[in-house]
Protein backbone atom coordinates (compact mmCIF):
# COMPACT_ATOMS: atom_id res chain seq x y z
CA UNK A 1 0.00 0.00 0.00
CA UNK A 2 1.80 3.02 1.34
CA UNK A 3 0.41 6.22 2.30
CA UNK A 4 1.31 10.04 1.21
CA UNK A 5 0.29 12.96 2.31
CA UNK A 6 0.98 16.85 3.91
CA UNK A 7 0.94 20.34 3.92
CA UNK A 8 1.60 23.44 2.14
CA UNK A 9 1.02 26.75 3.96
CA UNK A 10 0.09 29.47 1.23
CA UNK A 11 1.55 32.18 3.22
CA UNK A 12 4.81 32.17 5.68
CA UNK A 13 3.01 34.06 8.69
CA UNK A 14 0.89 30.88 8.97
CA UNK A 15 1.36 30.75 12.36
CA UNK A 16 0.63 26.92 12.44
CA UNK A 17 2.63 24.24 13.10
CA UNK A 18 3.47 22.75 9.94
CA UNK A 19 5.44 19.97 11.58
CA UNK A 20 2.48 19.06 14.06
CA UNK A 21 0.04 18.56 11.48
CA UNK A 22 2.43 16.69 9.12
CA UNK A 23 2.94 14.30 12.10
CA UNK A 24 -1.09 13.68 12.34
CA UNK A 25 -1.68 13.50 8.68
CA UNK A 26 1.49 11.07 8.36
CA UNK A 27 0.10 9.03 12.01
CA UNK A 28 -3.39 8.85 10.13
CA UNK A 29 -2.10 6.50 7.35
CA UNK A 30 0.71 4.79 9.24
CA UNK A 31 -1.88 1.84 8.97
CA UNK A 32 -0.88 1.94 5.03
CA UNK A 33 3.04 2.01 5.57
CA UNK A 34 3.92 0.62 8.72
CA UNK A 35 7.99 -0.57 7.66
CA UNK A 36 9.37 3.66 7.60
CA UNK A 37 8.21 6.69 7.09
CA UNK A 38 9.77 9.84 5.98
CA UNK A 39 9.18 13.47 5.02
CA UNK A 40 10.30 16.48 3.11
CA UNK A 41 10.37 19.55 4.47
CA UNK A 42 10.88 22.64 2.70
CA UNK A 43 13.02 25.18 4.11
CA UNK A 44 13.81 29.38 2.98
CA UNK A 45 17.19 28.60 3.86
CA UNK A 46 18.50 32.02 4.44
CA UNK A 47 21.70 31.21 5.78
CA UNK A 48 22.84 29.46 2.16
CA UNK A 49 23.32 26.12 4.00
CA UNK A 50 23.15 22.68 1.88
CA UNK A 51 20.65 19.98 3.66
CA UNK A 52 22.21 15.83 3.54
CA UNK A 53 20.52 13.08 4.15
CA UNK A 54 22.49 10.33 4.57
CA UNK A 55 21.54 6.70 4.76
CA UNK A 56 23.45 4.03 6.90
CA UNK A 57 22.72 0.26 7.43
CA UNK A 58 26.63 0.20 9.29
CA UNK A 59 26.10 0.33 13.13
CA UNK A 60 27.09 3.61 14.47
CA UNK A 61 28.86 4.95 11.33
CA UNK A 62 26.68 7.97 12.60
CA UNK A 63 29.68 9.97 14.12
CA UNK A 64 32.19 9.40 11.47
CA UNK A 65 29.29 10.54 8.46
CA UNK A 66 29.42 13.64 10.99
CA UNK A 67 33.06 13.78 10.59
CA UNK A 68 33.63 13.62 7.27
CA UNK A 69 30.96 16.30 6.65
CA UNK A 70 32.53 18.72 8.67
CA UNK A 71 36.04 17.92 6.73
CA UNK A 72 33.94 18.18 3.32
CA UNK A 73 32.33 21.99 4.49
CA UNK A 74 31.50 22.99 7.75
CA UNK A 75 28.50 21.43 9.77
CA UNK A 76 25.84 23.79 11.06
CA UNK A 77 23.54 21.10 12.52
CA UNK A 78 23.48 17.45 12.68
CA UNK A 79 21.33 14.96 14.17
CA UNK A 80 22.49 11.08 14.38
CA UNK A 81 18.97 9.16 13.77
CA UNK A 82 20.66 5.88 14.42
CA UNK A 83 20.92 4.71 10.43
CA UNK A 84 20.25 8.26 9.04
CA UNK A 85 22.22 11.17 9.44
CA UNK A 86 20.57 14.50 9.36
CA UNK A 87 23.05 17.46 8.42
CA UNK A 88 22.99 21.37 7.35
CA UNK A 89 26.68 22.55 6.01
CA UNK A 90 27.93 25.24 4.71
CA UNK A 91 29.73 23.85 1.80
CA UNK A 92 30.06 25.74 -1.64
CA UNK A 93 31.93 23.01 -3.82
CA UNK A 94 30.50 20.80 -6.15
CA UNK A 95 27.12 18.32 -4.95
CA UNK A 96 28.23 15.57 -6.99
CA UNK A 97 31.40 15.47 -5.40
CA UNK A 98 30.16 15.63 -1.85
CA UNK A 99 27.67 12.66 -2.88
CA UNK A 100 30.61 10.60 -4.50
CA UNK A 101 32.65 11.42 -1.02
CA UNK A 102 30.40 10.06 1.11
CA UNK A 103 29.31 6.82 -1.38
CA UNK A 104 32.68 5.85 -1.84
CA UNK A 105 33.28 5.79 2.30
CA UNK A 106 31.49 2.48 2.21
CA UNK A 107 29.12 0.41 0.68
CA UNK A 108 26.34 0.61 3.50
CA UNK A 109 26.37 4.45 3.40
CA UNK A 110 24.99 6.45 0.60
CA UNK A 111 24.07 9.94 0.31
CA UNK A 112 20.00 9.64 0.39
CA UNK A 113 19.06 13.31 -0.51
CA UNK A 114 21.25 16.47 -0.91
CA UNK A 115 19.34 19.99 -1.32
CA UNK A 116 19.43 23.63 -1.11
CA UNK A 117 15.62 24.21 0.04
CA UNK A 118 14.09 20.45 0.68
CA UNK A 119 15.61 18.57 3.52
CA UNK A 120 14.62 14.57 3.23
CA UNK A 121 14.15 12.71 7.02
CA UNK A 122 13.73 8.84 7.39
CA UNK A 123 13.10 6.66 10.36
CA UNK A 124 12.05 3.17 10.48
CA UNK A 125 8.52 2.50 11.87
CA UNK A 126 6.18 4.89 12.17
CA UNK A 127 5.96 8.89 12.56
CA UNK A 128 6.79 9.07 16.49
CA UNK A 129 10.43 7.87 15.76
CA UNK A 130 10.65 10.29 13.09
CA UNK A 131 9.52 13.19 15.89
CA UNK A 132 11.66 11.05 18.48
CA UNK A 133 15.10 11.27 16.50
CA UNK A 134 14.35 14.58 14.48
CA UNK A 135 11.97 16.21 16.35
CA UNK A 136 9.28 16.52 12.69
CA UNK A 137 6.48 18.65 15.72
CA UNK A 138 9.24 21.32 16.04
CA UNK A 139 9.64 22.53 12.27
CA UNK A 140 7.36 25.59 11.52
CA UNK A 141 8.13 26.07 7.87
CA UNK A 142 5.70 26.35 4.80
CA UNK A 143 5.57 22.13 3.39
CA UNK A 144 6.18 19.30 5.13
CA UNK A 145 5.52 15.92 2.93
CA UNK A 146 6.09 12.69 3.02
CA UNK A 147 5.45 8.72 3.02
CA UNK A 148 4.29 5.96 5.35
CA UNK A 149 6.18 2.73 3.53
CA UNK A 150 4.70 -0.60 2.96
CA UNK A 151 7.83 -2.36 1.51
CA UNK A 152 7.20 -4.58 -1.71
CA UNK A 153 9.96 -4.46 -4.19
CA UNK A 154 13.24 -3.55 -1.39
CA UNK A 155 14.66 -3.78 2.12
CA UNK A 156 12.84 -2.64 5.14
CA UNK A 157 15.87 -0.24 5.41
CA UNK A 158 17.28 3.38 5.32
CA UNK A 159 18.51 3.49 2.16
CA UNK A 160 15.58 2.22 0.96
CA UNK A 161 13.02 3.97 2.75
CA UNK A 162 11.34 7.21 1.08
CA UNK A 163 10.65 10.32 -0.16
CA UNK A 164 13.60 9.65 -2.77
CA UNK A 165 15.82 12.07 -4.47
CA UNK A 166 17.71 12.36 -7.73
CA UNK A 167 20.40 13.23 -5.29
CA UNK A 168 22.87 16.13 -6.69
CA UNK A 169 21.56 19.36 -7.98
CA UNK A 170 18.16 18.44 -7.88
CA UNK A 171 15.76 19.98 -5.12
CA UNK A 172 13.11 16.98 -6.11
CA UNK A 173 11.87 14.47 -3.68
CA UNK A 174 9.20 11.77 -4.84
CA UNK A 175 7.09 10.19 -2.29
CA UNK A 176 5.65 7.49 -4.72
CA UNK A 177 2.35 4.95 -3.62
CA UNK A 178 2.65 2.30 -6.19
CA UNK A 179 4.26 -0.10 -8.22
CA UNK A 180 6.27 0.37 -11.14
CA UNK A 181 6.08 -2.26 -12.75
CA UNK A 182 9.02 -0.94 -15.79
CA UNK A 183 11.25 -0.68 -13.52
CA UNK A 184 14.46 -2.74 -14.80
CA UNK A 185 14.17 -1.67 -18.43
CA UNK A 186 13.49 2.16 -17.13
CA UNK A 187 16.71 1.62 -14.70
CA UNK A 188 18.99 0.17 -17.45
CA UNK A 189 18.21 2.81 -19.71
CA UNK A 190 18.89 5.60 -16.92
CA UNK A 191 22.19 4.17 -15.37
CA UNK A 192 23.50 3.86 -19.35
CA UNK A 193 22.62 6.90 -19.58
CA UNK A 194 25.25 8.11 -16.36
CA UNK A 195 22.72 8.35 -13.61
CA UNK A 196 23.49 6.62 -9.90
CA UNK A 197 21.07 4.80 -8.40
CA UNK A 198 21.37 4.44 -4.62
CA UNK A 199 18.90 1.86 -4.22
CA UNK A 200 16.90 -0.71 -5.20
CA UNK A 201 13.68 0.94 -4.81
CA UNK A 202 12.02 1.04 -8.18
CA UNK A 203 10.34 4.62 -7.02
CA UNK A 204 13.94 6.25 -7.22
CA UNK A 205 13.56 5.85 -10.88
CA UNK A 206 10.75 8.43 -10.78
CA UNK A 207 12.73 11.64 -9.54
CA UNK A 208 15.92 10.75 -12.26
CA UNK A 209 13.04 10.37 -14.82
CA UNK A 210 11.95 13.80 -14.16
CA UNK A 211 15.42 15.33 -13.90
CA UNK A 212 16.12 13.79 -17.35
CA UNK A 213 13.39 15.22 -19.23
CA UNK A 214 13.81 18.91 -17.15
CA UNK A 215 17.47 18.55 -18.02
CA UNK A 216 16.56 17.85 -21.78
CA UNK A 217 14.25 21.34 -21.77
CA UNK A 218 10.87 20.05 -20.59
CA UNK A 219 9.05 21.89 -18.13
CA UNK A 220 8.36 20.51 -13.93
CA UNK A 221 4.51 20.40 -15.59
CA UNK A 222 5.71 18.64 -19.13
CA UNK A 223 7.86 16.44 -17.04
CA UNK A 224 5.21 15.29 -14.83
CA UNK A 225 2.74 14.41 -17.82
CA UNK A 226 5.32 12.25 -19.66
CA UNK A 227 6.47 10.30 -16.43
CA UNK A 228 2.37 9.17 -16.98
CA UNK A 229 3.82 8.16 -20.51
CA UNK A 230 6.73 6.29 -19.65
CA UNK A 231 5.80 4.71 -16.07
CA UNK A 232 4.04 1.44 -16.09
CA UNK A 233 2.17 0.23 -13.26
CA UNK A 234 0.46 2.19 -10.62
CA UNK A 235 1.33 4.57 -8.87
CA UNK A 236 0.24 8.06 -7.01
CA UNK A 237 3.10 9.96 -5.94
CA UNK A 238 3.78 13.59 -4.49
CA UNK A 239 6.59 15.39 -5.97
CA UNK A 240 8.58 18.64 -4.08
CA UNK A 241 10.78 20.96 -5.47
CA UNK A 242 12.64 24.08 -4.32
CA UNK A 243 9.22 26.03 -5.42
CA UNK A 244 6.76 23.69 -6.65
CA UNK A 245 4.97 20.53 -5.82
CA UNK A 246 2.54 18.27 -7.36
CA UNK A 247 0.31 15.17 -6.96
CA UNK A 248 0.40 12.67 -10.11
CA UNK A 249 -1.91 9.95 -10.89
CA UNK A 250 -1.69 6.85 -12.83
CA UNK A 251 -4.23 6.55 -15.94
CA UNK A 252 -5.56 3.55 -14.08
CA UNK A 253 -6.23 6.24 -11.09
CA UNK A 254 -5.44 2.73 -8.61
CA UNK A 255 -3.79 4.44 -5.67
CA UNK A 256 -6.10 6.75 -3.69
CA UNK A 257 -5.27 10.36 -3.02
CA UNK A 258 -7.44 13.33 -1.46
CA UNK A 259 -7.01 16.94 -1.71
CA UNK A 260 -8.35 19.93 0.60
CA UNK A 261 -7.21 23.22 -0.08
CA UNK A 262 -8.27 26.80 1.29
CA UNK A 263 -7.18 30.34 1.34
CA UNK A 264 -4.50 29.17 3.65
CA UNK A 265 -3.35 25.94 2.90
CA UNK A 266 -3.34 22.67 1.05
CA UNK A 267 -3.60 19.79 2.36
CA UNK A 268 -3.13 15.81 0.84
CA UNK A 269 -3.29 12.14 1.84
CA UNK A 270 -4.14 9.13 1.11
CA UNK A 271 -7.00 9.03 3.29
CA UNK A 272 -9.47 11.63 4.07
CA UNK A 273 -9.71 10.64 7.82
CA UNK A 274 -5.72 11.01 8.15
CA UNK A 275 -6.65 14.44 6.17
CA UNK A 276 -9.33 15.77 8.87
CA UNK A 277 -7.30 14.30 11.75
CA UNK A 278 -4.51 16.83 10.39
CA UNK A 279 -6.43 19.89 9.73
CA UNK A 280 -8.58 19.15 12.90
CA UNK A 281 -11.99 20.23 11.23
CA UNK A 282 -14.31 18.34 8.72
CA UNK A 283 -13.02 19.97 5.78
CA UNK A 284 -14.07 19.51 2.30
CA UNK A 285 -12.13 16.90 0.12
CA UNK A 286 -11.79 16.20 -3.38
CA UNK A 287 -9.74 13.31 -5.07
CA UNK A 288 -7.66 14.08 -8.85
CA UNK A 289 -8.82 11.79 -11.18
CA UNK A 290 -7.03 9.51 -13.03
CA UNK A 291 -3.95 10.22 -15.50
CA UNK A 292 -4.04 13.85 -13.78
CA UNK A 293 -1.75 16.15 -12.46
CA UNK A 294 -2.13 18.87 -10.36
CA UNK A 295 0.48 21.36 -9.50
CA UNK A 296 0.66 24.20 -6.84
CA UNK A 297 3.56 27.09 -7.17
CA UNK A 298 4.60 27.94 -3.90
CA UNK B 1 -32.61 -1.26 23.34
CA UNK B 2 -35.94 -2.50 22.73
CA UNK B 3 -38.72 -0.38 22.40
CA UNK B 4 -36.53 3.15 21.23
CA UNK B 5 -37.22 4.05 18.02
CA UNK B 6 -34.51 6.33 17.10
CA UNK B 7 -30.69 5.38 18.47
CA UNK B 8 -28.02 8.18 18.68
CA UNK B 9 -24.25 6.87 18.40
CA UNK B 10 -21.78 8.99 19.26
CA UNK B 11 -18.32 7.80 17.26
CA UNK B 12 -15.45 9.70 18.51
CA UNK B 13 -15.08 7.54 21.76
CA UNK B 14 -15.57 3.93 20.25
CA UNK B 15 -13.09 1.43 18.25
CA UNK B 16 -14.48 0.71 15.25
CA UNK B 17 -16.03 -3.01 16.03
CA UNK B 18 -17.68 -1.71 19.12
CA UNK B 19 -19.65 0.34 16.47
CA UNK B 20 -20.70 -2.10 14.42
CA UNK B 21 -21.72 -4.04 17.29
CA UNK B 22 -23.94 -1.58 18.32
CA UNK B 23 -25.87 -1.32 15.26
CA UNK B 24 -25.85 -5.15 14.56
CA UNK B 25 -27.15 -5.61 18.05
CA UNK B 26 -29.67 -2.41 17.55
CA UNK B 27 -31.09 -4.27 14.30
CA UNK B 28 -31.42 -7.64 15.81
CA UNK B 29 -33.44 -5.45 18.45
CA UNK B 30 -35.91 -4.11 16.15
CA UNK B 31 -34.68 -0.45 16.53
CA UNK B 32 -36.13 1.55 13.65
CA UNK B 33 -32.79 3.98 12.67
CA UNK B 34 -29.57 5.38 14.18
CA UNK B 35 -28.45 8.56 13.81
CA UNK B 36 -24.75 8.34 13.65
CA UNK B 37 -22.53 11.21 14.86
CA UNK B 38 -18.85 12.15 14.63
CA UNK B 39 -17.67 10.05 11.74
CA UNK B 40 -15.14 11.76 11.01
CA UNK B 41 -14.64 10.18 7.66
CA UNK B 42 -13.93 6.71 9.43
CA UNK B 43 -13.72 3.56 7.77
CA UNK B 44 -15.54 0.49 7.82
CA UNK B 45 -18.65 2.01 10.08
CA UNK B 46 -22.15 -0.04 9.45
CA UNK B 47 -20.39 -2.94 8.12
CA UNK B 48 -21.95 -6.34 7.79
CA UNK B 49 -25.62 -5.56 9.22
CA UNK B 50 -28.00 -8.37 8.27
CA UNK B 51 -31.38 -7.03 9.52
CA UNK B 52 -32.51 -3.99 8.40
CA UNK B 53 -32.58 -0.56 9.95
CA UNK B 54 -32.30 2.88 8.84
CA UNK B 55 -28.86 4.72 9.37
CA UNK B 56 -28.39 8.24 9.33
CA UNK B 57 -25.06 9.40 9.27
CA UNK B 58 -23.85 12.97 9.67
CA UNK B 59 -21.14 14.17 8.26
CA UNK B 60 -18.20 12.60 5.89
CA UNK B 61 -17.59 9.10 5.98
CA UNK B 62 -14.32 6.90 5.39
CA UNK B 63 -14.10 3.32 3.44
CA UNK B 64 -16.54 0.51 3.07
CA UNK B 65 -19.66 2.46 4.71
CA UNK B 66 -22.65 0.02 4.70
CA UNK B 67 -20.79 -2.89 3.23
CA UNK B 68 -21.57 -6.27 2.97
CA UNK B 69 -25.02 -5.47 4.20
CA UNK B 70 -28.23 -6.93 3.30
CA UNK B 71 -31.59 -4.85 3.87
CA UNK B 72 -30.18 -1.69 5.47
CA UNK B 73 -31.05 1.89 4.28
CA UNK B 74 -28.57 4.96 4.96
CA UNK B 75 -28.37 8.49 4.34
CA UNK B 76 -25.23 9.94 4.19
CA UNK B 77 -24.74 13.98 4.97
CA UNK B 78 -21.60 14.32 3.44
CA UNK B 79 -18.92 12.50 0.86
CA UNK B 80 -17.85 8.86 1.33
CA UNK B 81 -14.49 7.07 0.75
CA UNK B 82 -13.64 4.15 -1.47
CA UNK B 83 -16.18 1.90 -1.92
CA UNK B 84 -19.49 2.76 -0.54
CA UNK B 85 -21.79 0.25 0.07
CA UNK B 86 -19.74 -2.89 -1.13
CA UNK B 87 -21.64 -5.77 -2.24
CA UNK B 88 -25.06 -4.67 -1.03
CA UNK B 89 -27.48 -7.40 -1.53
CA UNK B 90 -31.34 -5.38 -0.77
CA UNK B 91 -31.45 -2.11 0.60
CA UNK B 92 -30.95 1.47 -0.07
CA UNK B 93 -27.86 3.81 0.58
CA UNK B 94 -27.91 7.99 -0.40
CA UNK B 95 -24.69 9.99 -0.23
CA UNK B 96 -25.33 13.23 -0.49
CA UNK B 97 -22.19 14.75 -1.23
CA UNK B 98 -19.75 12.96 -3.51
CA UNK B 99 -18.31 9.52 -3.69
CA UNK B 100 -14.65 8.59 -3.69
CA UNK B 101 -13.53 4.94 -5.95
CA UNK B 102 -15.55 2.63 -6.44
CA UNK B 103 -18.48 3.54 -4.70
CA UNK B 104 -21.09 0.66 -4.97
CA UNK B 105 -19.06 -2.06 -6.07
CA UNK B 106 -20.58 -5.56 -6.78
CA UNK B 107 -23.43 -4.70 -5.48
CA UNK B 108 -26.19 -7.75 -5.65
CA UNK B 109 -29.20 -5.95 -5.37
CA UNK B 110 -30.49 -2.53 -3.70
CA UNK B 111 -29.46 0.75 -4.90
CA UNK B 112 -26.73 3.34 -4.35
CA UNK B 113 -27.49 6.75 -4.75
CA UNK B 114 -24.67 9.63 -4.80
CA UNK B 115 -26.18 13.21 -5.17
CA UNK B 116 -22.60 14.52 -6.03
CA UNK B 117 -20.10 12.80 -8.56
CA UNK B 118 -18.43 9.30 -7.91
CA UNK B 119 -14.72 8.67 -8.47
CA UNK B 120 -13.11 5.89 -10.47
CA UNK B 121 -14.53 2.51 -11.13
CA UNK B 122 -18.22 3.85 -9.86
CA UNK B 123 -20.36 0.83 -9.80
CA UNK B 124 -17.70 -1.23 -11.05
CA UNK B 125 -18.83 -4.63 -11.66
CA UNK B 126 -22.30 -4.20 -11.05
CA UNK B 127 -24.39 -7.93 -10.75
CA UNK B 128 -27.72 -6.28 -9.79
CA UNK B 129 -29.66 -3.22 -8.69
CA UNK B 130 -29.03 0.12 -9.02
CA UNK B 131 -26.57 3.05 -8.80
CA UNK B 132 -27.42 6.92 -9.39
CA UNK B 133 -24.55 9.51 -10.08
CA UNK B 134 -26.04 13.04 -9.86
CA UNK B 135 -22.87 14.24 -11.27
CA UNK B 136 -20.15 13.20 -13.55
CA UNK B 137 -18.16 9.57 -13.12
CA UNK B 138 -14.75 8.82 -13.02
CA UNK B 139 -12.39 6.48 -14.98
CA UNK B 140 -14.28 2.98 -15.97
CA UNK B 141 -17.34 3.82 -14.51
CA UNK B 142 -19.26 0.50 -15.10
CA UNK B 143 -16.70 -1.35 -16.02
CA UNK B 144 -17.50 -5.29 -16.06
CA UNK B 145 -21.06 -5.13 -15.61
CA UNK B 146 -22.97 -8.24 -15.39
CA UNK B 147 -26.37 -6.80 -15.01
CA UNK B 148 -28.48 -3.99 -13.09
CA UNK B 149 -28.87 -0.06 -14.05
CA UNK B 150 -26.24 2.54 -13.87
CA UNK B 151 -27.51 6.53 -14.19
CA UNK B 152 -25.43 8.90 -14.75
CA UNK B 153 -26.48 11.99 -15.03
CA UNK B 154 -23.30 14.52 -15.75
CA UNK B 155 -20.32 13.48 -17.80
CA UNK B 156 -18.06 10.19 -17.81
CA UNK B 157 -14.59 9.79 -17.95
CA UNK B 158 -12.66 7.31 -20.33
CA UNK B 159 -13.77 3.91 -20.40
CA UNK B 160 -17.30 3.96 -19.69
CA UNK B 161 -18.59 0.65 -19.25
CA UNK B 162 -15.90 -1.25 -20.37
CA UNK B 163 -16.07 -4.89 -20.95
CA UNK B 164 -19.58 -4.81 -19.40
CA UNK B 165 -21.55 -7.94 -20.05
CA UNK B 166 -25.42 -7.06 -19.37
CA UNK B 167 -27.34 -4.19 -17.97
CA UNK B 168 -28.16 -1.19 -18.67
CA UNK B 169 -25.64 2.54 -18.63
CA UNK B 170 -28.12 6.10 -18.97
CA UNK B 171 -25.71 9.07 -19.82
CA UNK B 172 -26.84 12.49 -19.23
CA UNK B 173 -23.65 14.15 -20.37
CA UNK B 174 -20.87 12.81 -22.91
CA UNK B 175 -18.38 10.23 -22.13
CA UNK B 176 -14.49 11.19 -22.50
CA UNK B 177 -14.58 7.75 -24.24
CA UNK B 178 -17.21 4.78 -24.57
CA UNK B 179 -15.31 1.51 -23.12
CA UNK B 180 -14.66 -1.56 -25.58
CA UNK B 181 -17.50 -3.84 -26.29
CA UNK B 182 -20.69 -1.14 -25.88
CA UNK B 183 -23.07 0.35 -27.77
CA UNK B 184 -25.79 3.32 -27.96
CA UNK B 185 -29.10 1.95 -28.54
CA UNK B 186 -32.46 2.98 -28.55
CA UNK B 187 -34.83 2.86 -25.03
CA UNK B 188 -37.70 0.47 -25.30
CA UNK B 189 -41.17 2.13 -24.53
CA UNK B 190 -41.41 2.83 -20.65
CA UNK B 191 -37.76 2.26 -20.07
CA UNK B 192 -37.44 6.37 -19.76
CA UNK B 193 -39.79 7.15 -18.01
CA UNK B 194 -38.73 4.93 -15.39
CA UNK B 195 -35.41 6.47 -15.10
CA UNK B 196 -37.08 10.16 -14.88
CA UNK B 197 -39.08 8.79 -12.08
CA UNK B 198 -36.46 7.25 -10.72
CA UNK B 199 -34.23 10.28 -10.23
CA UNK B 200 -37.53 12.61 -9.46
CA UNK B 201 -37.77 10.97 -6.38
CA UNK B 202 -34.42 11.38 -5.07
CA UNK B 203 -34.76 14.92 -6.18
CA UNK B 204 -31.75 14.80 -8.62
CA UNK B 205 -32.90 17.13 -11.95
CA UNK B 206 -33.07 14.97 -14.43
CA UNK B 207 -30.71 15.86 -17.71
CA UNK B 208 -32.51 17.60 -20.87
CA UNK B 209 -31.22 14.06 -22.41
CA UNK B 210 -30.54 10.47 -21.49
CA UNK B 211 -28.14 8.00 -23.48
CA UNK B 212 -29.14 3.99 -23.35
CA UNK B 213 -25.72 2.38 -23.50
CA UNK B 214 -25.45 -1.63 -23.56
CA UNK B 215 -23.19 -4.22 -24.61
CA UNK B 216 -22.64 -4.92 -28.05
CA UNK B 217 -22.14 -8.66 -26.90
CA UNK B 218 -18.69 -8.20 -29.56
CA UNK B 219 -16.68 -9.41 -26.34
CA UNK B 220 -18.81 -12.44 -25.08
CA UNK B 221 -17.29 -14.98 -27.36
CA UNK B 222 -13.09 -14.67 -28.51
CA UNK B 223 -13.05 -14.32 -32.10
CA UNK B 224 -9.12 -13.90 -33.16
CA UNK B 225 -10.16 -11.38 -36.12
CA UNK B 226 -11.14 -9.14 -33.43
CA UNK B 227 -7.94 -9.09 -31.73
CA UNK B 228 -7.72 -5.39 -31.52
CA UNK B 229 -10.88 -4.99 -29.29
CA UNK B 230 -9.47 -7.89 -26.74
CA UNK B 231 -6.16 -6.13 -26.61
CA UNK B 232 -8.17 -2.36 -25.71
CA UNK B 233 -10.06 -4.56 -23.49
CA UNK B 234 -8.45 -4.75 -20.06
Amino acid sequence: MCGVGGIYFKTADHGAKTGEIAYRILNGIFRRGPDSTGVALWHANEDDLLYVGINYETPSAGATIIEVLDRLGTVQQATDGEGYVRAAISYSGSEQELVNAIDTLDPAITVGSVGRHLEVLKQMGGVANLDDKFSLKSYNGRLAMGLTRYATESNIDFTNAQPLTARANSDLAIMHNGHITNYHHLRSHYALKGYQFATQNDSEVIPIMLIDEMSKGASFEDALHISIEKLDGCFTYIAVTEDRFAVVKDPYAAKPAVVAETDELVALSSDPQSLREGVLTDIEVWEPGAGEVHIWKM
Amino acid sequence: MENVETLTLDCSDKPTREINNIIRQAADDGVAAIEILNTQARHNIGVGILKPIHLIYRGHVGYYTVGLCDGVTAEIHGSSGWGVGDNLLTGEVVVEGNAASSAAPSLRGGRVVVKGSGGPRTAVYLKSGEVIVGGDAGYMSGFMMQNGRLIICGNAAKGLGDSMYQGQIWLGGEADEIGSGIEQTDPETGELEDVLATLERFKIKAPKTLKKLQSDKSLWNFNKHDFAAWKDAL
